[in-house]
């Protein structure tokens, strides 16, 4: 029996599997601290090319203006950023496939401008444009 | 070969030595998983005091992350670039992972016409609307 298993030693069949574990375990808790399960969240807003035939921006669409002074104006009339979204819901309810166009003037500010789309997503608008003045 | 054999059942009979094969096919495919996933994002790196929205939901595979502060300068992987660069940026980022979706991050006070004019100049490589970054409504 001895001079057996001395035979199996000579064959060389069994590898020290070890410290090729512990370089692969390694490995794997590195890459799992690595994997950034970053997750961004945010609201989606189009932005429509002024350049295709095929704009989203007609007619149909409820315009809010963002100003340059950060104003909102909606309809000609200038607008508080707290009454945007009852205002959207109201025209809404006309036309309620009715998407929300942002107009905004050079100057205002990024903030404004994410209020609104937010104010316009709350009233279940199904998407938000962001037009370009010029 | 009888010999072998022999060897061999005695060692299983000993019941010192455990497979460890099973175990390393799993840990491996774990490993060349997570190898495969990460998909390295690469951060702005700049404080900003994001705007906040109520309706904000996850940007899906949002990993191409610009960010606009509130002078109007635009940062990608913690460097200040340039906006005629970020379409060549936007895009080699693309071309690492084309499943990737593009985050702007914006201050409250940041000039809106630089975030226009970022998502026009990186609009050939847009597959889905932008994602603009949001904080949760306290």
């Amino acid at each position: 029996m001895r001079k057996i298993a001395k035979q199996q030693d000579q064959d060389g069949a069994e590898i020290d599997l070890t410290p090729m574990l512990d370089v692969v375990f390694i490995m794997l808790i590195f890459f799992i601290v690595v994997a950034s399960f970053i997750k961004e969240a945010g609201v989606e807003v189009n932005r429509p090319d002024n350049n295709q035939p095929d704009n989203p921006e007609d007619s149909t669409s409820i315009l809010v203006e963002v100003a340059s002074d950060n104003q909102i104006w909606m309809e000609n009339r200038r607008v508080d950023i707290r009454a945007v979204r009852a205002n959207i819901q109201r025209l809404l309810a006309e036309d309620p496939e009715a998407p929300v166009t942002i107009k905004v003037e050079k100057g205002a500010e990024a903030g404004i401008v994410v209020d609104v789309a937010d104010a316009a997503r709350e009233s279940g608008v199904g998407a938000v444009n962001w037009a370009s003045d010029r | 070969m009888s010999m072998r054999d022999q060897s061999r059942s005695a060692a299983a009979e000993e019941g010192s030595q455990i497979d460890l094969t099973p175990m390393l096919d799993v840990v491996f495919i774990m490993l060349i998983f997570f190898i495969v996933t990460s998909s390295f994002v690469k951060e702005p790196g700049v404080e900003l005091f994001k705007p906040q929205a109520s309706t904000q939901e996850s940007c899906e595979r949002g990993t191409i992350i610009f960010a606009v502060d509130a002078n109007g300068d635009i940062f990608y992987n913690k460097n200040k670039l340039p906006l005629d660069r970020a379409l060549r940026t936007a895009e080699a980022a693309k071309k690492e992972a084309p499943q990737a979706n593009i985050v702007v991050q914006v201050d409250r006070e940041t000039p809106a016409y630089v975030v226009e004019d970022l998502i026009d100049v990186v609009r050939p490589i847009l597959t889905a609307p932008p994602c603009i970054s949001t904080d949760e409504e306290a």
